[in-house]
């Protein structure tokens, strides 16, 4: 039967399911979006923690989770957790859904398209704040949130950025990307070169052949 | 109970009710009296007794179910109307879900519950005994009993009446308490049914007596095993179970071939 305890599944997917419309509803610049994207049903194995869930986008907008589904979804994914971790962090989706180890079946549109949605989510953190705490401490907390948000995004880049100058200049450890592109772009052509002088040299032998026989 | 009840000199007439063998025409009786005992808080204390993990086996239940707009929904022993309320939605204005229980005070409360959510327009309440559906052949296209089996006297009786009403390809869902795969989590589960359970009952509803008989009963009624083998005997075809929470409640489904 199931290799996880439905339960135990459940329980998770509730989790996720109620945090996931909580967001949306609070982000109501995403809905015009989401509700174009209501119906498609997406299925995702996750091969790292052998479990599968769907996710379907229904009306509302909003988000539903399962275990168990018997429609065939209009995509199926598979990968580990940090292929998906890396796509949804991704600011070019459709090249890290090729350059990932995530194996897609059935439209890849709609995937793109609804991963495109949740890394422009902009959620409202204000409101549910100002309504619990009031207009002055609501505010304030927010802003300081704010605040801590972009310190966080500022020193992630920072980081990210340190770190690639390093392995580039310093530590000359990886090549820079644009050599890279070009190198790949450089084996590309050798193999299609290859290919094309093993056809032709195919077409020769086949030619010689028949030549002989007709001797 | 009185002694007319527990009066079992014919033993072919007699069955479990709980640890104690009473008139088989006696215990829809007593289950009733249960039932009409523990209705008005029937949710809660399933809340706590469970820790609320029972909407989560509900929740997978009705995954299982896959039912789709415009579908006929049953569900049997629906009580409180937790399952019916979630199958409104799911079935859609063109569909319809049948909330049936053989206890009025259950289906008072469910009805209640239901129109509190919302859940009107397609939802029908019906008094109902599981073992004589009065519905019409090949009508439903899922039916859900939902810790409600293991009340019924005659459950062979209630699983045919059940294979007559669905239409063929529907399928019916038993989501029941059944036994713990782990000796270590059966004796555990064992002093939590026996000791906290009952105490929780009269602290909560004031009556241990009917949360003794809902301990007691779960402990007769068959295992995975046995009641895959009687949902098959019945005629119900592609069988299979998950077992969750280790064991402690299984779902089994099977089709109307």
């Amino acid at each position: 039967m199931t290799q996880h305890d439905p339960a135990l599944l459940s329980a998770a997917l509730s989790g996720a399911e109620v945090a996931l419309n909580q967001a949306i509803t609070l982000a109501p610049t995403s809905h015009q979006a989401l509700a174009e994207l209501s119906g498609t049903l997406l299925g995702v194995e996750i091969t790292s923690l052998e479990m599968t869930l769907y996710l379907a986008l229904n009306p509302g907008p909003e988000v539903a989770l399962f275990s168990h589904c018997e429609e065939t979804p209009d995509a199926f994914v598979r990968g580990s957790i940090e292929d998906f971790t890396a796509l949804i962090a991704s600011d070019d989706p459709a090249a890290t859904l090729i350059n990932s180890g995530i194996e897609l079946e059935g439209r890849s549109a709609s995937l793109i398209r609804l991963q495109q949605v949740i890394a422009r989510m902009d959620i409202d953190w204000e409101a549910p704040l100002v309504e619990r705490l009031g207009d002055v401490m609501g505010h304030q907390l927010a802003e300081s949130l704010r605040g801590l948000f972009r310190w966080g995004e500022g020193a992630r880049k920072s980081l990210k950025r340190q770190l690639s100058e390093y392995l580039l200049e310093e530590g000359r450890l990886t090549p820079p990307k644009l050599e890279l592109e070009h190198f790949f772009e450089g084996v590309q052509t050798l193999s299609m070169q290859v290919e094309r002088a093993q056809v032709k040299v195919e077409k020769l032998i086949a030619k010689a052949a028949a030549r002989e026989s007709r001797q | 109970m009185s002694d007319e009840a527990i009066d079992t000199s014919n033993a072919d007439d007699s069955t479990d009710f709980g640890f104690t063998r009473v008139n088989r025409a006696a215990k829809a009786g007593l289950v009733r009296e249960v039932f009409d005992s523990v209705a008005g808080r029937y949710d809660l204390m399933n809340d706590l007794m469970s820790g609320g993990i029972h909407r989560l086996w509900k929740r997978f239940t009705i995954e299982l179910s896959a039912a789709r707009a415009g579908q006929t929904v049953l569900d049997i022993a629906g009580g409180t109307g937790d399952l019916a309320a979630k199958f409104s939605r799911l079935v859609g204005p063109d569909g319809r879900v049948i909330l049936a229980d053989i206890n009025a005070a259950m289906l008072e409360v469910g009805r209640d519950r239901l129109i509190d959510k919302g859940a009107t327009g397609n939802v029908d309440v019906v008094q109902a005994d599981a073992q004589a559906l009065p519905f019409e052949d090949d009508s439903i296209d899922c039916i859900t009993i939902a810790f409600g089996l293991r009340n019924v006297t005659d459950k062979a009786m209630a699983l045919r009446s059940m294979l007559r009403v669905l239409r063929p390809g529907g399928r019916l869902l038993i989501l029941e308490f059944s036994k713990p795969t782990s000796p270590l989590l059966a004796k555990i589960y064992d002093q939590y049914s026996f000791q906290v359970l009952p105490a929780m009952g009269k602290w909560v509803a004031q009556d241990a007596d009917s949360y003794r008989y809902l301990a007691e009963s779960i402990r007769k009624h068959p295992d995975q095993d046995t009641l895959l083998g009687l949902m098959e005997e019945a005629g119900f075809a592609n069988v299979t179970y998950h077992n969750m929470t280790g064991g402690i409640v299984a779902v089994h489904r099977g089709f109307k071939p």
